[in-house]
């Protein structure tokens, strides 16, 4: 019997087209995903092989999710294609086993799902194989890896999600409410990631996915490259617990959908409803009194102008109100708020510290976590509102009616919109009301309702564009796949470099919104796009209701000659209107975006990379003047988002021959409009690649001193396709030297990615020098134009605004109506200067004689005082430990959002409005990382602005890793060891995480090549552990050493080794090797507490014995691993009381490890309860959570 | 006054829903009888602005049914044959809707209208119901109700009363005679006697081509003297069917009586019955479609 039903049902599941549809659109995207970087699916593999067991394992694994709802269309149809053809008291009646239909039905379900995980894997197989796969991004061919995602994830992943489905089916017997279960079930899925994903609760995270997704990342966090190529986890730990977990409840699920499996007809269950049934019986039973007298008092209606206007009114209300009370709404409003009542309620930026839920970040979340699902909303209503009377059988009724022909598509339009900004504002009104439960008063009303107005825009036009296509193809089915086709063919232009706005409907370049700014000039080029489009909908719509259907629908031809008589009158004229507009605003911003602005696609921009590199490099390294002072005249006009610079560079030869050339490289060529330095002719000029080369008419000899003068007008001309510069800008203008003409060859300029490199057949991206290339320490990292320069400016903005540039304000005054400010540097500094205007408020402080100012938006005055007791702590400990602060001002200040940084000039602060001025920092156990990015930019003060790196490796060890160093001590004095511990845990868990995403090789610290995750995250732990050997006072002594002798030095600048030889020369000898395993190696700890026993002695004091394993590795650039010799001093502790914040410590001390596993024995006077072995995670260790364990008491 | 001129309608897939058809309805009830598919849906739709004719006119009291149609939808009241309704919408609030769009813009006026109406079809009491929960005579009562918003001056209902018991069709037929004095109320069944009962005129059609139009009276008076009938065996049954022109067999007692269309007696045994309107019609059925087998 069982086999009747399976062998049946599967023969139906193969035979439908949906099934080999579905997977061959996913075995598609799993092809381009493997074969290409077009496609990605959960996230860029990197530097990984396409094909890596790794690789494969998380594709097969990420479509187990995305397959849910194929499964859901097989499950619910084996389970309920009888009671939704009717044809369920055929089966029934007959003498069947409901198990063996169940088992059958449902077996033959699931086989078929693994049909299209088999042709997935099919494709990704093949895929490996395609030859314009770079042959060095790939592994060894394994099937491996494709048996193990099957057994480990495939199957029971299927088997999970269909017995979910199958609870669904049997319990709701309505294939909608399975959709809508996956629905919800997705949603929670992101959810419960969200809330999980704190760094304490691994195990309950890895425990609580169903796919075991998160388990697999959390095995495969830490893997280096080298590791994702080679190998897959052991089927233990969090991927067995997670496995057997699941499989189990998958089977009580199953058993659970047998148990509640009904084969009565649909409805007998619904017994909630019955009620109803006796008052209908009431009145049907009353007899008809005769009604003649009414039938003769009649009432006509009368109809006039406006009653077209009541009847559009009334058809918008009662559509509107229908999608309100429709369960699929009602659901998705549920998700949204489900999904972003606890985000917004949680927001953080960094470190877990909350943020002031300003409005704007209120929006931002808002639009993240629940306005998306107005995309979902829209074009799931749209197929509805047009087919709604149709599918009620009321069709026929509505279009006898004496209603235009027009008005049920702008009704049902205008319903949709309604729909749409409805939703909207019930997700702003939360939102408010978060705002005011959190105690934040400052509402900004008006910021919501246009934000919110201008978010669905977007909506509305993709809902208008599947309103269109169901009434061009009169057919449900078809009009949604013909708006899958458009959306999947508009993907695929954007990923065959077919970017333009023009022709992608609906898309327009997103204005982005700041606290500081607002929309500023942003929203001219979304909305001319957007008004575009939208007048391409009317067209649509125009001709929609020309070929509106009102009766029986005809046949094509009908409709055509039906249309064409409709569009003769009125609609044809506004049809030829609309037209004539669409291509009027379309050559417009054709002429904005083309013309007045270079429209590049990102592959055209990759080229000009390509051939800036292969036309010029030659002239990499060849003399030229360097600049010995700036003197530089700004006119900002914030209010046109433009600027005029009027500069002079002192120029001087500093090599031994003649230059006759000078060449010129510029950002954008365009805003050079002038240049002199003496008489001198342009043999060359590229304008794509910004490159000029000016021969002089008289070289400049060796020590030659001349001025360069020049003028550059910056500015936006109209509006580009995408990426509106957010420089110049109305409020909170922030632009810097780059903008200015610079000296020959920028290796910065050159292409980076390996890949896009390899494509134009340019070799290995270009690396940092290495440490020992004494050639390149002529140069500092910042620049190879100039070394320390004298810098003077003025500056002129808007009447209203305050303008900062580095140096002091020597005076300030209006000329032309415009307010102006001049600075001027007392000492030579960096060829690093930016410029910033806005109307700020002003915070001032004092440490000893130097003014401290904070320039912020009047509306985030929160942190200020905290960012001011910063700069004063901060200034204290490194003018106490290193050297003298060389400015006699610190400023910080604030810019708009656009960027997310904090950035260190001279005597200026730049810092960005959403990180630390939003900051709420009201509860203490919080990590204050404004007090923290604070007193690393004032430490750049000394890292960066007294002693700088020369352009090798390990540069920024002196000024990245420094200056978190410099940070970590001031914030220690402040908040104590416990919260130190906190911050490391998270850079550990960083640099831990990021490593594995290295494109290139990691490198030791010392010879860091501009990476983040080691000159910060490592940096961090590296510098911390040191100072724990060494000593607070012997590590500050080498530093100071260190900037006595190399601040403001000339070249050759100073690099890491020269750091390492001053560390290393106040460090023990037996601290050498540590320095060298710190510094010069990649190396890492597997430590734990393998047991920890305690035993009460007589004189009631307590012996504990600790079981401990140490081990150290070294790893290559490519995660390749080594062992390592054991001879390190790590802290063993012994605590008492809970691991909460009252623990007390018994023990710690240091203890020297030279051997793998050893027992130790200690004394202690007091009940201890957990012992660690680096208890607080000092050291490089890839699980931190086993190095603490409760003691166990003998007796 | 609806008038039917040569009105032709072929599918696309071949069937010719229209064939020539002439009509003329006077005011008050016209019966529109013809088995399935014979094209009264089509005929009814189209005179329902809903449907384009191939060729031919329609006019009523002087409006070009086929060209003015917003004219014809205003004095227009259409009761479909498969007609549903929002199962989550109350009876008030729908019918207010279609009051809506059927120009009734003043509120006032118009909640009089949904009111009057309500208590005419006998749902007052049910108006805030969900017409979800409604058996199928009440939601064939909301129905008439709607196509009776405004006065129409020209009804048109098919297949009203399918599926409703004894008492809801009496009811119903009631409802229909009362409003059919004044204007044209063009009923489409397959339901005999409801036309015998009610229309003062009628038609028969089959397959796009009428084939009666007359007083039902008249049609019956025709056959007088003509129908026979006797009890037969069931044995029998196939060798009558071949030999005679046996208009219908109905099982009376669990045995099946023929009548027979006649100018004799046709042979002992058969009883010369008074022929009622089913008779006519089987009658008109059984020659058209031999004319047509013949043709």
């Amino acid at each position: 019997m069982i086999r009747g039903f399976f062998s049946f049902e599967l023969r139906e599941q193969l035979r439908s087209p949906l099934l080999w549809l579905l997977s061959c659109l996913f075995g598609l995207m799993a092809f381009g995903a493997s074969s290409s970087d077009a496609v990605q699916i959960g996230g860029a593999i990197g530097n990984v092989y396409r094909n890596a067991p790794t690789v494969i394992v998380q594709f097969m694994s990420i479509f187990t999710l995305l397959g849910m709802l194929i499964i859901g269309v097989f499950v619910s149809n084996a389970l309920l294609r009888d009671f939704e053809l009717g044809t369920a008291d055929l089966i029934f009646s007959n003498p069947i086993n409901k198990r063996d239909f169940l088992i059958g039905r449902f077996a033959a379900a699931l086989f078929a799902s693994m049909v299209v995980y088999a042709v997935i894997a099919v494709f990704i197989f093949i895929a490996q194989f395609m030859p314009w796969i770079d042959p060095q991004r790939l592994g060894a061919v394994s099937l491996k890896p494709f048996v193990w995602a099957f057994a480990v994830y495939v199957i029971p992943n299927v088997l999970f999600t269909g017995a979910l489905l199958a609870l669904f089916a049997v319990t709701t017997r309505s294939v909608l409410w399975v959709y809508i279960g996956i629905l919800g079930f997705l949603v929670l899925f992101g959810i419960s990631g969200s809330i999980i994903a704190k760094l304490d609760n691994v195990w309950l995270a890895a425990l609580l996915d169903p796919f075991g997704l998160r388990a697999f990342s959390r095995t495969i966090r830490y893997w280096s490259a080298d590791e994702r190529n080679n190998g897959l986890p052991a089927i233990a730990g969090y991927i067995l617990a997670n496995r057997a977990l699941w499989i189990g409840i998958s089977f009580i699920i199953i058993g659970a959908a047998f148990k509640l499996f009904k084969t009565e007809r649909a409805g007998t269950g619904k017994a909630w409803f019955s009620r109803k049934a006796k008052a209908q019986d009431a009145v049907a039973n009353v007899i008809a009194p005769a009604k003649n007298t009414s039938t003769a008092e009649k009432i006509s209606p009368v109809s006039n102008k406006r009653t077209g206007l009541v009847q559009f009114i009334q058809q918008v209300r009662f559509d509107t109100i229908g999608v309100f009370k429709s369960i699929p709404f009602l659901v998705m409003l549920a998700f949204g708020m489900v999904n972003f009542i606890p985000s917004a309620i949680m927001a953080q930026s960094m470190f877990e510290t909350p943020i002031y839920p300003v409005t704007s970040q209120m929006l931002e979340t808002l639009n993240g976590s629940y306005s998306w699902l107005l995309i979902i909303i829209a074009l799931f209503y749209a197929g509805e509102l047009i087919w709604k009377e149709r599918s009620a059988k009321l069709g026929e009724v509505t279009d006898a009616m004496p209603v235009a022909n027009w008005l049920p598509l702008a009704a049902k339009f205008t319903a949709l919109v309604c729909v749409v900004l409805c939703f909207q504002a019930l997700g702003g009104v939360t939102s408010a009301l978060i705002q005011l439960s959190k105690g934040y008063m400052h509402i900004e009303p008006m910021v919501y309702v246009k934000t919110l107005a201008i978010n669905s825009i977007a909506f509305i036009l993709m809902g208008g564009l599947a309103l269109v296509l169901q009434v061009f193809t009169n057919n449900k089915f078809v009009g949604y796949g013909l708006l899958l086709l458009v959306l999947g063919a508009q993907i695929a232009l954007g990923l065959m470099d077919f970017t333009h706005n023009l022709y992608t409907f609906g898309s327009a370049p997103n204005a982005s919104y700041s606290d500081m700014n607002g929309y500023g000039h942003f929203l001219t080029a979304q909305f001319w796009f957007q008004a575009y489009w939208a007048v391409f909908l009317l067209i649509l719509m125009l001709l929609a209701s020309a070929f509106w259907v009102r009766g029986v629908s005809p046949t094509g031809r009908e409709r055509l000659l039906l249309a064409k008589q409709r569009l003769s009158g009125k609609t044809g004229m506004a049809l030829a209107a609309s037209a004539c507009v669409f291509i009027g605003m379309g050559s417009f911003i054709f002429y904005n975006t083309n013309v007045l602005n270079d429209y590049m696609t990102p592959d055209q921009q990759l080229d000009v990379q390509a051939r800036y590199e292969t036309e010029l490099k030659k002239y990499k390294d060849l003399p030229q003047p360097r600049i010995q002072a700036i003197d530089m005249a700004v006119d900002l006009r914030p209010e046109q988002q433009r600027a005029t610079f009027k500069g002079t560079y002192r120029i001087k030869n500093m090599h031994a021959q003649a230059l006759n050339e000078i060449h010129i490289q510029m950002n954008d060529d365009k805003t050079l409009t002038s240049i002199d330095f003496g008489k001198a002719k342009l043999t060359f000029h590229n304008e794509d690649l910004g490159y000029r080369i000016y021969t002089l008419a008289t070289p400049m000899a060796p020590g030659e001193v001349r001025d360069m003068r020049f003028t550059v007008e910056v500015g936006e001309q109209g509006f580009p396709n995408g990426g509106n510069q957010s420089a110049l800008v109305e409020n909170g203008s922030f632009f810097n030297s780059q903008l200015m003409p610079s000296f020959g060859f920028n290796d910065n300029f050159q292409l980076q990615d390996r890949n896009e490199r390899r494509k134009r057949k340019l070799g290995e991206p270009m690396r940092m020098a290495k440490l020992e290339d004494q050639a390149a320490r002529a140069n500092t990292y910042i620049t190879d134009d100039s070394d320390w320069l004298d810098f003077k400016t003025s500056i002129c903005t808007a009447p209203d605004q305050i303008a900062l540039a580095p140096g002091y304000l020597q005076k300030q005054y209006s000329k032309n109506g415009r307010n102006c400010f001049d600075y001027a540097m007392d000492r030579p500094m960096q060829n690093f200067y930016a410029y910033l205007s806005a109307k700020w408020s002003i915070k001032k402080g004092m440490y000893k004689n130097i003014p401290i100012e904070i320039y912020y938006d009047p509306k985030h005055p929160y942190n200020t005082d905290r960012m001011i007791e910063s700069v004063q702590k901060s200034l204290a400990y490194y003018e106490a430990n290193f050297s003298p602060y060389q400015h006699k001002q610190v400023r910080i200040i604030e810019f708009p959002g656009y960027q997310r940084f904090a950035q260190a000039f001279a005597n200026t602060i730049p810092y960005s409005e959403d990180i630390g001025f939003i900051a709420d920092l009201r509860d203490p156990d919080n990590i204050d990382y404004v007090f923290y990015v604070t007193a690393h930019e004032v430490a750049h003060q000394w890292w960066a602005h007294q002693v700088i790196g020369a352009n090798v490796q390990g540069a920024t060890v002196l000024s990245e890793s420094l200056s978190q160093y410099s940070a970590l001590m001031v914030m220690e004095k402040e908040y104590g060891k416990d919260k130190m511990r906190k911050f490391l845990k998270y850079e550990l868990d960083r640099y831990l995480s990021d490593r594995g995403g290295e494109l290139v090789e990691e490198q030791p610290l010392y010879r860091v090549e501009n990476q983040q995750y080691i000159h910060y995250r490592k940096g961090s732990m590296v510098f911390y552990r040191l100072r724990e050997e060494m000593g607070e006072a012997a590590l500050n002594k080498a530093l100071s050493k260190f900037i006595a002798d190399k601040a403001f030095q000339n070249p050759p600048y100073t690099t890491s080794k020269e750091l390492l030889q001053y560390i290393r020369a106040e460090a023990k000898p037996e601290q050498q090797n540590l320095i060298t395993d710190l510094f010069e190696k990649i190396s890492f700890y597997d430590n734990r507490m393998v047991e920890a026993t305690a035993k009460k002695r007589s004189d009631g004091k307590y012996a504990v014995s600790l079981k401990i394993h140490a081990d150290k590795l070294y790893s290559d650039g490519q995660g390749k691993e080594s062992p390592g010799k054991l001879d390190d001093w790590i802290e063993l502790g012994v605590f008492a009381g809970d691991d909460n914040k009252d623990q007390k410590t018994l023990y710690l001390k240091r203890h020297h490890i030279t051997q793998k596993d050893q027992t130790i024995q200690l004394i202690v006077d007091q009940l201890p309860t957990e012992a660690g072995f680096d208890p607080n995670n000092k050291l490089i260790d890839r699980v931190s959570t086993d190095n603490r364990k409760k003691i166990s008491l003998n007796n | 006054m609806l008038s039917i001129k040569s009105l032709s309608k072929t599918y696309s897939n071949g069937v010719r829903a229209l064939d020539n058809v002439n009509l003329d309805i006077p005011n008050g009830m016209f019966g529109l009888l013809g088995p399935n598919g014979a094209g009264k849906s089509s005929l009814m739709r189209t005179i329902a602005t809903l449907q384009e004719a191939d060729s031919g006119s329609i006019t009523f009291n002087g409006i070009d049914v086929l060209q003015d149609k917003d004219a014809v939808r205003k004095q227009l009241g259409y009761l479909p044959q498969d007609f549903g309704v929002y199962p989550k919408v109350s009876a008030e609030d729908l019918l207010n809707h279609f009051a809506v769009l059927k120009g009734f813009s003043q509120n006032g006026q118009r909640k009089d209208v949904v009111e009057d109406l309500l208590k005419q079809v006998n749902l007052w009491d049910a108006r805030k119901r969900k017409l979800g929960s409604f058996s199928g005579g009440m939601r064939q009562r909301f129905g008439i109700a709607q196509a009776l918003i405004g006065n129409p001056k020209l009804v048109i209902v098919d297949e009203p009363t399918a599926g409703l018991d004894p008492e809801e069709r009496n009811r119903f037929l009631n409802l229909l005679a009362e409003i059919g004095e004044n204007v044209v109320v063009i009923l489409s069944t397959h339901i005999v006697e409801d036309v015998t009962d009610l229309c003062p005129n009628m038609a028969i059609i089959n397959k796009g081509q009428v084939l009666l139009t007359g007083k039902p009276h008249d049609a019956i008076a025709a056959l007088n003297e003509r129908v026979w009938s006797a009890e037969v065996s069931k044995a029998q049954l196939f060798d009558y069917q071949a030999k005679f022109n046996v208009l219908s067999t109905r099982l009376v007692g669990g045995k099946p009586v023929i009548h027979v269309f006649s100018e004799e007696q046709p042979e002992a045994g058969f009883h010369q019955i008074n022929p009622d309107l089913e008779d006519v019609y089987f009658q008109r059925l059984r020659a058209h479609q031999t004319n047509a087998s013949a043709a």
